[in-house]
This record gives structure tokens, C-alpha cells and sequence, in this order.
């Protein structure tokens, strides 16, 4: 073997790892059930053991931790653990891993173990390069473990960020570093499956933080939301720098959810139409009534120039990527390849509906809660956010292939 | 809860998995029918203490609590050896 074997993973090196499609196996010694809800996922699946630590200790029967390790898999987990690719060990925050990683180690396993665990991994951002010119930048800033996709628009030193994440150290470290001023800041929907970081960096930047009236409403509550917005118009014309974006009203994931284009060259859909699939209806509650707007709203999305790049708010996978490792495709690729988009070629609105309605996921509790957050109905704490946002997004459709990591 | 104990472990400020580690050594001290009552700031030590004394033969948990000190969350876990 030719590259040295690093003892220590960063959640960069693990995401380029998997970006590379390198083969190695997951020791993951979190509990059963946070296992279950939120595991490592590749373009392929990993091959991994889960055993709890504490487990581990128990079949181990020695005192100290590394001693339980090793007498645990000499013992219980002969061949389990395979020998010839690197073992990552990984845990919920990073210490009990690295005590897993120097029993490996003493057992002349070839292993790394996951800085920070998987709430590390969780929090991740990437930024990719969508183009770079002087008259328009676009960078796509994403959460790798969550399947959140969000974007700073710039031009001549002035910027546009359309869904920021919770964590706002990408944002300020990218207009530092490219030296852009944030000027707005804006939400494409209300959304449901993570926590906005919008009218928080919009008081940062000092900009104003715009979100269509439609979903500054709690669908479930009927109540109106306390954070501070400016009404996004449908038809709605902003200028960044160079540049103009155009808002379109497009109801059905949200009532309220707007699509942003640049011409006939680039289009954020939100979370309308994704690489693989389409939205869900339903995470308002209100899925029969939503269905239709849905549909004309995809048909008007759909009838737009074929040759636009699709910048969408979500991911399902890493296949999804493209060789230039970005989540990006044009409209007429998906046409061909996004199963949504297929069937809107095919139905009538009746059939679509139906179509809608027989692959919605499972509905996860914790959306509600999520909404009312965004909306500024609740406030948590550091740690019950993180855990609000726990695993993977399921916004999308299931017969489109998004719902892998579902609840789960 | 006002749960009697026998023997107290104060591991607050210590991290995954030592909370766990250090009551399953204290554990392994005492008698059957004492109680450890332990103290941890690891949020993680919860559902690990559940999970432990599930699997675990010669422990039985007979509570949890949480408390906030000092503007710090203590999570409490007492844990009685059965056998």
C-alpha cells in the first residue's frame, strides 16, 4: 500500500473518501437506535458493524475500554471485521472511537477513526463551484450528511444567499474569502426537514432576509410567524450586481415556495425538482389540496428553456452528483432521468395527483417542530436543534428514489 | 426521585465512553443489592446507561433523573448491581 494511513479521519477526509468511492468498512459503536436513524452513506452502501461500545465492554469483560475492545473482537467478532480495507471507527462525538481505533490498532487492523463522531459529520459543509466569472459567481454550499443544498449568488462584490443552512461560518468565510458583501438573504420555501440559518445571517450581514407571505404561516398552527421578512412577489425581479434573478411562485411543496431564475441559464428550484426526484405535498398536512398546485406548478417549471442548469435544495444521494461534484443538471437531462419528471409527461393532473399521493414517505414528527422554528414559533436550545436535524432530509417523493434515508 | 444509594460516581465534564466505563468498574466493586448513584454531564450517557444495563447481566437500572447546576445540565443515573 503506497498512501499512508492517516489514524485520524476530519469529516473533509471522510466525505472526499467517499466522493472517491475508496472502499473501507464502518465500525460504528453509537446505540442501536441512533444508528438506525443516521448512518454514514455513500454513492454505494457501506458495509458496516454496529455494536453499541457498551456492548462491546460487556463482551469484552475487562475494565478499561481499549482491553474490552480488543478482548471483544478476538473473541465475538472473529472475521466480522474485515482485514483487508481500512476500518473506520465511529461514534457519536469522536472520543469513544479513538479508544475503538487503538484496539484495532493492537490488533493490526488497518483503522482510522472519525474526528468529532457523527455530529461532526452532520454538521460538514462543502462548497462547490458552480461557474466563477466577473459578471456571476454561483456556489453551491452543502451539507453532506444531511442532503441540504444552498447557494451564494455574487456579482461585483456583492451577493445573494438563497437557503442558508443552520451554521453560518460557510456563508461569512466564503464573502470573506472571495470578498462579496452579503446584501439579501432569502428562503426559497418554510422549509420543514432543517433549520434555516436565513433571518440569522440576514442580521449578521446587516441584509434584509426575503420569504414568500404564503409560508410565514405555520401550515399546522395557522399562525403567523414572528420573524421579520420582506413578501416575496411572484414575478419579483432581484438585482445582484450583473445580475438578475426572477422569482417564480411555484405552490405545492409549500404554498409558499418560489423557484429563482437567471435568464434561460440557471434555475433554483427549491425543492420542487431535485436531480432524482420531485417534492413531497404533504409536509404542510394538507397533501390532497396541495397535489394539484403541485402539478401546475411543475408543468410551469417544465415548459421553461430545456437547456437550463437545475440548482436544486436537496440531494438523495451521492450518485447524484456530477463529475464536476456538484448537484447539478439541465432541465432536459432530468426530463430524461428524474422518474417525478417522467411521469408529469405522461398523466394527466388526476393521474399525477395519484401518483403524488401513492409514494408519499412517512411523515417525521419532527418537521412539525422544525417549521415552527423556521417560523420563529419556537426557539431550542443548541443541542435539541442538532437533534431536530438529526439524519438525513426526506423531502422528496419515495418513488423517486429519495427516501432511503428515511426515519429508517 | 429521592433514591438511596451506596456509593456516589461524579463523573461530570467527563466525555464518552468514561462515564460508563468508570460506573461499570464501581459496579463491579460492590455488592449485590447496593446502588451507584452517578453523575455525568454527557448528554450521550442516557440512552447509554439504558442501553447497558439492558444487556448487561449483573446491573439493573433503577432510574434516571436530570438537573441543572450552575446553568449546567447533570444527567443522574442510579444503577444497582443484581448480581
Amino acid at each position: 500500500m503506497t498512501k499512508q494511513i492517516e489514524p485520524v479521519w476530519t469529516s473533509a477526509d471522510l466525505l472526499a473518501s467517499l466522493e472517491q468511492r475508496e472502499k473501507f468498512f464502518v465500525l460504528d459503536v453509537r446505540n442501536r437506535e441512533e444508528f438506525e436513524r443516521f448512518q454514514l452513506e455513500g454513492r454505494e452502501p457501506l458495509p458496516a458493524l454496529n455494536i453499541p461500545y457498551f456492548e462491546m465492554l460487556e463482551m469484552g469483560g475487562q475494565d478499561e475500554m481499549v482491553d474490552s475492545v480488543v478482548a471483544c473482537v478476538e473473541q465475538h467478532l472473529d472475521g466480522q471485521i474485515p482485514r483487508d480495507i481500512l476500518v473506520l471507527s465511529v461514534c457519536a462525538k469522536g472520543d469513544t472511537s479513538e479508544y475503538v481505533r487503538q484496539a484495532l490498532e493492537r490488533l493490526d487492523y488497518t483503522t482510522a477513526h472519525l474526528k468529532g463522531g457523527m455530529k461532526a459529520w452532520g454538521e460538514h459543509y462543502s462548497t462547490g463551484v458552480v461557474v466563477e466569472t466577473p459578471e456571476l459567481a454561483i456556489y453551491q454550499v452543502w451539507r453532506p450528511a444531511r442532503g441540504c443544498l444552498s447557494y451564494v449568488v455574487a456579482s461585483e462584490g456583492k451577493a445573494l444567499v438563497i437557503d442558508p443552512l443552520r451554521h453560518l461560518h460557510p456563508y461569512l468565510d466564503l464573502a470573506q474569502k472571495k470578498g462579496f458583501r452579503i446584501e439579501a438573504v432569502m428562503d426559497t420555501h418554510g422549509h420543514a426537514d432543517h433549520i434555516s440559518g436565513g433571518t440569522a445571517l440576514a442580521a449578521e450581514s446587516g441584509a434584509p432576509y426575503h420569504l414568500h407571505p404564503y409560508d410565514a404561516i405555520h401550515p399546522m398552527d395557522v399562525l403567523p410567524a414572528t420573524i421579520p421578512y420582506n413578501a416575496i412577489r411572484d414575478g419579483q425581479i432581484f438585482n445582484v450586481g450583473q445580475v438578475q434573478l426572477e422569482a417564480l411562485h411555484i405552490p405545492g411543496h409549500t404554498l409558499g415556495l418560489v423557484a429563482l431564475r437567471i435568464d434561460d441559464r440557471y434555475l433554483f428550484t427549491g425543492d420542487s425538482i431535485c436531480i432524482g426526484s420531485i417534492a413531497r405535498p404533504d409536509l404542510g398536512g394538507k397533501a390532497e389540496t396541495w397535489a394539484p398546485l403541485h402539478y401546475r406548478s411543475l408543468r410551469k417549471l417544465a415548459a421553461l428553456p430545456g437547456k437550463m442548469t437545475v440548482l436544486p435544495g436537496h440531494f438523495s444521494s451521492l450518485k447524484e452528483q456530477n463529475d464536476a461534484g456538484l448537484f447539478a443538471a439541465t432541465l432536459d437531462e432530468l426530463k430524461r432521468s428524474n422518474p417525478g419528471l417522467q411521469r408529469l409527461a405522461q398523466e394527466s393532473e388526476q393521474g399525477f395527483v395519484r401518483y403524488l399521493m401513492d409514494n408519499l414517505p412517512p411523515f417525521l414528527a419532527e418537521y412539525v417542530d422544525i417549521k415552527r422554528v423556521n417560523a420563529g414559533l419556537l426557539a431550542p436550545s443548541e443541542d435539541k436543534a442538532s437533534e431536530l436535524e438529526l439524519g438525513k432530509n426526506v423531502c422528496g417523493l419515495a418513488a423517486s428514489g429519495n427516501c432511503k434515508g428515511e426515519s429508517q | 426521585m429521592s433514591q438511596a444509594f451506596d456509593r456516589l460516581l461524579d463523573a461530570r465534564g467527563m466525555n464518552c465512553p468514561m462515564p460508563l466505563v468508570n460506573a461499570r468498574k464501581e459496579a463491579g466493586k460492590m455488592e449485590p443489592g447496593q446502588v451507584l448513584k452517578v453523575l455525568a454531564t454527557d448528554r450521550g450517557s442516557v440512552a447509554d446507561f439504558q442501553g447497558w444495563a439492558k444487556i448487561a447481566k449483573n446491573v439493573e437500572l433503577l432510574g434516571q433523573e436530570e438537573e441543572s447546576v450552575d446553568g449546567a445540565n447533570v444527567y443522574v443515573h442510579y444503577v444497582k448491581r443484581i448480581a
